[in-house]
C-alpha cells in the first residue's frame, strides 16, 4: 500500500497549475515571489485505520483521514474511501497535525544583520537554502511548519519566513502561502550585548541596557508614525488634486519605516525575544501605547511570574520546555512555565530555536504534562495549533480538521510514548518524509556490509 | 519571604496542589532512618520486576525488597500503590557542580589552563549547594560522573551522588577515571582522520598532538616506574594508577579515526578504556564489543555530523548494544539543566533500535558496572545504597511523575529552585 504513496518526482506529471501565491508587498510594487508550481497531492489520498490525534476534538481511534486535492476533506471513524483513492494503511500508527516550529533558524544562511540597532528592512526570506539539511531532518521529526527568524543581535531586527518543508523543491515553493509576514525584536542580554558582543576594539552600539530599549523601540515607532503621517498627507493631496494643478511630491521611500508601518497598521506580526518579565511588560506596554500587538513572545521564560499581563495583551508565548540557566537572565527559567502560562489563559507554543530541539519538539511537548499538568491535547496545542494562531496561519493548518492542509506527522506509537519515531510526514497531502525509504543508519550499515572489500587497514596505529 | 521560610510554608501547607510534580507529605522535623514503601511494584533491573512489592530502607541501605516483606516497626510508610520503585539513575558525563551559569564568567568552572592537567581532581570544585543537584535528581537521576573539560588530559572524573553537604559526602568515588580526549582534525563526517576542508595543516598539527600525547604518556610511565623519583611529578604520579590499569580511562571522542587512535593508545600503554560520546563507534561496534570496550553514548541531543544518516545520533546506541557492547547514556550538561533529561536521552534510542530494557540498563546497573560501583548501587536489591525513587511509570516516559527520590537512604526534599518559583508564581493573585 505505501508504495502506491510514493514520493512523485517533481517533473512527474503531478504538477498542477497552484503557485505559491505568496506576493510581495514589501516593497511597494505586488511582485509575484518568483517561485515553480508546487506540485499537488494525489488527488485523492487516505490514511486509514489510524489513531488521529485531531487537536481540536480529541483522538479518535481507528479513524480515517481522507484527503483531497492536498486539503483535509472528511476525518473520522467511517469514512468511506473513494475508488482511486491513495491508501496509507495507519493500522497501529498515530496520525497528528504537522508540528509546528514558532522559532527556527534552519536555512538561513545568516541570520543577524547586526550591525545596527533597527534593521526592519533585512529579509530571511532572501537567504534561505533549500538544501539546508537540518530542515530535512526536522521533516523527520513530524515538522512540517516552519517560523524561520531574524537572529536576536538587535533589538528590531530583520523580516521572519514562514516555511512548509517541502523538501527537495526550489526554495520559493516553500514559502507558506496566505501566512502573514512577521519580524523578530529583541530584548536583554542579547541586544546589550553583553555575553561577548562586546569586543575590544568593535565600537559599542547602541543601546546597551534595557532602558536604552525602550527609548529605541519608543524612537523608532515616533518615526514611522511621522512617517505615516507624511504619506498619508501625500495620499490625500493626491486624491484632492485638481485639473491643472502640480502633482504632490512624494515622500522619500524608505524600507525600514515601511516595515514599521506595517506594525503599527497590524500588517506584521511581531515576534519578541524575551526573557525577564520587566522587559516583557516593558514591550507590551509600548506595543499598546503605538497601538498594535505583539504576535508572540518568543523564549518568554520568565512569562509565569506575568502570564495574567500577558494573557491580557492578547499576546501568545512560545517558549522552551526545560532549557534554562545557559545566562543569567534565564537563571529564573522554569520548566513548569508553559503549563503556567497556559493554565492562566495564554496561548503557549514550544519551540526550538535549534536544529537539534526541532527534530524531538514532541518529546519537548510532553514535559508540559510533566511539569504543571498539561492535558494531553494542550500539549500537542503547544507544537500545533497554538504556533499556528501565534503565526496567523491556523485557518490553514495546525489541527486535523475539514478544510485544513493536510499537514500530517505519523508516528509508530503515540508521539508523547518513549519508543515512538516519525513513520511519515505529509504536506498538502503529499508524503515528504517516509522512514522506509530514507537513508537510515540501519540502512547504510547494510550497505557497508554489502560492499565490496578493499585491503582494509588494520586497526590501530595511523 | 525568603525562599527556605516559604518552603517549609509550603510543605506545611501539605495540601497545596502542587501541579503534577507534586511535593511530598510534609517531614517531621528529625528524619526517620526507617522507611518502607509499599504495596508498590519493585523494578530491581538486575532480576525481574516484583508485584505487590516492599522496599525497606534502613541507615541509608536497601535492607529487604520484595513481594513478602513485612514492614518493619517504627518504620516510615509510603504507600506506593500504582507506583513503581526504580534504582536511582547515574548520568555517566556532565559539569554537575562546577557549572552554574554557562554565560557568566564566574558561573564556570571547567577548564583549566594547558593540555595536561592530569593531577585535578573535580571532586574539590563541585559546589555541592549547586541549584542543579536538587532539579537534577528531581527527575530520578541520583548520581552523575562529573569531569573537567578543555586541553588533552582533564583530570580526575568524580562519580557523585546528587546530596551532600559537602563535596566529600557526594562523592561516591572522587578519583572514578582519568579523562582525556583524543586530537581530532576538524570537520568530523565520516573519517576523522581527514583534515576536512582546512588542508593539510590541521592534519600536521593532528599528529604534532598525537605524538606529544605519546610522548607524555611515556615519560609519565617512566616516571611511574622508578621507585621513589625525586623530586616529584604530581601530573605524572596522578596518571599511575591509570597507567597501571587500575582506574579506566574516559576518552571523550567523536569519530572513527579518533576510536582508532584511542585504542592503538590503550594498546600501546595497557590502558582501561571508556569512550564518551563517540558517535561514530558504530562503524567499530564488533572491535569495541570483542575488546570489552564501554561505550557512554550521547548526548542524543545533537545532530548528526556531516553527512551522517539523520537517525545516526538516535539509533548507534542500539547498533552498539545489539553488538554486544556495554553502553551507558551520558547527558554531557555543561549547567543547560540537560542532566535531568538522561532517561529521556535513553528514550529516543529506545526508538530507534535500542531494546528498551537495556536503555533502562544503560542509566542503571550498567554505569554501575563500568564505574566499579556495582555492589554499592544501579539496582534494587538488599545490601545496596538506597539510591532509588518512587514513580508513576516508565522513567524514559515524559509523563511519568516521580513522586520521591531517596538518596543514601535520605529522603529527599522538594524545595528546589523550579519548583518554589512555580508555587509562587502559581499562587500569584489576578493583578
Amino acid at each position: 500500500m505505501r508504495a502506491s504513496v510514493l514520493l512523485l518526482p517533481v517533473t512527474a506529471g503531478v504538477l498542477a497549475a497552484q503557485t505559491p501565491g505568496t506576493t510581495d508587498t514589501t516593497r511597494g510594487a505586488a511582485l509575484p515571489v518568483l517561485g515553480v508550481a508546487i506540485p499537488a497531492a494525489g488527488t485523492l489520498v487516505a490514511v486509514t485505520n489510524a489513531t488521529i490525534i485531531t487537536a481540536t476534538h480529541g483522538t479518535i481511534e481507528k479513524g480515517t483521514i481522507l484527503i483531497r486535492n492536498g486539503k483535509i476533506a472528511a476525518v473520522g471513524k467511517d469514512i468511506a474511501i473513494p475508488a482511486g483513492a491513495q491508501v496509507i494503511d495507519g493500522t497501529g500508527k498515530y496520525v497528528m497535525p504537522g508540528i509546528i516550529d514558532a522559532h527556527s533558524h534552519s536555512s538561513g544562511e545568516a541570520i543577524n544583520e547586526g550591525s545596527r540597532s533597527v534593521t526592519a528592512q533585512v529579509r530571511m526570506q532572501d537567504v534561505l537554502r533549500e538544501d539546508a539539511i537540518g530542515m530535512y531532518r526536522e521533516l523527520a521529526g513530524g515538522v512540517t511548519t516552519l517560523n524561520i527568524l531574524h537572529g536576536s543581535a538587535n533589538t528590531i531586527g530583520g523580516q521572519n519566513a514562514v516555511v512548509k518543508i517541502r523538501w527537495g523543491l526550489p526554495i520559493d515553493s516553500m514559502l507558506f502561502a496566505g501566512a502573514p509576514p512577521g519580524i523578530k525584536f529583541a530584548l536583554g542580554e542579547n541586544v546589550r550585548q553583553t555575553n561577548g558582543g562586546n569586543i575590544p576594539g568593535r565600537p559599542a552600539r547602541y543601546p546597551r541596557t534595557r532602558m536604552g530599549v525602550e527609548e529605541l523601540l519608543r524612537e523608532s515607532f515616533t518615526r514611522a508614525r511621522e512617517y505615516q503621517a507624511e504619506w498619508k498627507a501625500y495620499d490625500d493631496a493626491k486624491k484632492a488634486l485638481k485639473k491643472g494643478e502640480a502633482e504632490p511630491i512624494p515622500p522619500r521611500k524608505d524600507l525600514q519605516l515601511d516595515a514599521l508601518v506595517e506594525i503599527l497598521e497590524g500588517k506584521r506580526l511581531v515576534h519578541a525575544h524575551s526573557y525577564r518579565s520587566d522587559e516583557i511588560l516593558m514591550l507590551l506596554k509600548v506595543a499598546k501605547d503605538f497601538g498594535f500587538r505583539i504576535a508572540s513572545l518568543q523564549h518568554v521564560l520568565e512569562g509565569y511570574k506575568i502570564a495574567d499581563e500577558i494573557a491580557a495583551a492578547g499576546t501568545g508565548a512560545s517558549t522552551f520546555a526545560d532549557n534554562w540557566a545557559y545566562k543569567l537572565e534565564a537563571f529564573d527559567a522554569i520548566p513548569f512555565n508553559a503549563a503556567l502560562m497556559a493554565e492562566r489563559g495564554v496561548k503557549v507554543s514550544i519551540n526550538s530555536d535549534s536544529d537539534e530541539r526541532a527534530r524531538r519538539l514532541y518529546q519537548e511537548a510532553a514535559k508540559a504534562m510533566k511539569y504543571g499538568g498539561a492535558s494531553e491535547e494542550e500539549a500537542i496545542r503547544m507544537i500545533t495549533l497554538n504556533a499556528a494562531w501565534q503565526l496567523g496561519i491556523d485557518k490553514m493548518t495546525g489541527s486535523i480538521d475539514v478544510g485544513k492542509d493536510a499537514d500530517l506527522a505519523i508516528f509508530n506509537g503515540h508521539p508523547f510514548a518513549p519508543a515512538s519515531r516519525v513513520e511519515m510526514t505529509l504536506i498538502d497531502g503529499r508524503v515528504f518524509f517516509d522512514r522506509l525509504k530514507a537513508p537510515t543508519l540501519e540502512a547504510l550499515i547494510e550497505a557497508l556490509k554489502r560492499r565490496p572489500r578493499a585491503n582494509t587497514t588494520s586497526e590501530g596505529a595511523q | 519571604m525568603n525562599r527556605l521560610l516559604l518552603a517549609s510554608a509550603l510543605a506545611l501547607a501539605g495540601a497545596a496542589p502542587l501541579g503534577a510534580q507534586a511535593a511530598p507529605a510534609p517531614r517531621a522535623a528529625a528524619a526517620p532512618s526507617v522507611f518502607a514503601i509499599t504495596n508498590t511494584t519493585i523494578v530491581p533491573v538486575s532480576g525481574p520486576r516484583i508485584a505487590n512489592g516492599t522496599v525497606v530502607i534502613r541507615n541509608g541501605k536497601i535492607e529487604a525488597a520484595g513481594s513478602g516483606v513485612a514492614t518493619p516497626p517504627g518504620a516510615t510508610v509510603i504507600d506506593g500503590t500504582g507506583l513503581f520503585v526504580y534504582p536511582g539513575m547515574i548520568d555517566s558525563g556532565d559539569r554537575m557542580g562546577i557549572t552554574e551559569i554557562g554565560s557568566v564568567p564566574g558561573g564556570e568552572d571547567t577548564q583549566e589552563l594547558g593540555q595536561y592537567n592530569p593531577h585535578n581532581a573535580v571532586l574539590s570544585a563541585v559546589n555541592p549547594s549547586s541549584v542543579h543537584v536538587p532539579i537534577t535528581r528531581a527527575n530520578g537521576v541520583t548520581s552523575a560522573i562529573t569531569s573537567a573539560q578543555g586541553g588533552m588530559i582533564q583530570g580526575w572524573a568524580a562519580l557523585i551522588d546528587l546530596a551532600g553537604w559537602t563535596p566529600d559526602e557526594m562523592a561516591e568515588n572522587g578519583r572514578v577515571a582519568m579523562v582525556m580526549t583524543y586530537p581530532r582534525t576538524g570537520g568530523g563526517g565520516r573519517r576523522g582522520f581527514r583534515a576536512q576542508g582546512q588542508g593539510g595543516d590541521a592534519a600536521e598539527a593532528q599528529n604534532r598532538q598525537v605524538r606529544e600525547l605519546y610522548d607524555y604518556l611515556r615519560e609519565a610511565r617512566a616516571y611511574n616506574a622508578k621507585p621513589n623519583p625525586v623530586p616529584q611529578n604530581l601530573p605524572f604520579a596522578a596518571l599511575g594508577p591509570a597507567l597501571r590499569g587500575e582506574v579506566p580511562v574516559i576518552f571523550d571522542v567523536q569519530t572513527e579515526g579518533q576510536i582508532r587512535g584511542v585504542l592503538a593508545l590503550a594498546d600501546t600503554f595497557k590502558l582501561k578504556v571508556v569512550l564518551r560520546g563517540a558517535t561514530e563507534s558504530w562503524m567499530l561496534a564488533d572491535t569495541l564489543a570483542a575488546r570489552k570496550v564501554p561505550v557512554i553514548v550521547g548526548p542524543l541531543t545533537a545532530t548528526p555530523d556531516g553527512d551522517a544518516p539523520y537517525d545516526a545520533v538516535y539509533a548507534y546506541p542500539g547498533v552498539l548494544a545489539k553488538a554486544g557492547v556495554l553502553i551507558a547514556f551520558q547527558t554531557n550538561d555543561g549547567g543547560e539543566g540537560d542532566a535531568r533529561n538522561l532517561p529521556y536521552n535513553a528514550a529516543l534510542a529506545t526508538a530507534y533500535g535500542l531494546d528498551p530494557e537495556e536503555a533502562l540498563r544503560a542509566v542503571t546497573v550498567n554505569p554501575a558496572r563500568i564505574w566499579g560501583v556495582s555492589d554499592r548501587i544501579g539496582s534494587i536489591e538488599p545490601g545496596k545504597v538506597a539510591n532509588l525513587f518512587l514513580t508513576t511509570g516508565d522513567p524514559l516516559d515524559v509523563r511519568s511523575q516521580v513522586r520521591e527520590v531517596f538518596i543514601r537512604g535520605q529522603r529527599m526534599p522538594w524545595d528546589d529552585r523550579h519548583t518554589t518559583e512555580y508555587q509562587k508564581f502559581r499562587s500569584r493573585p489576578k493583578p
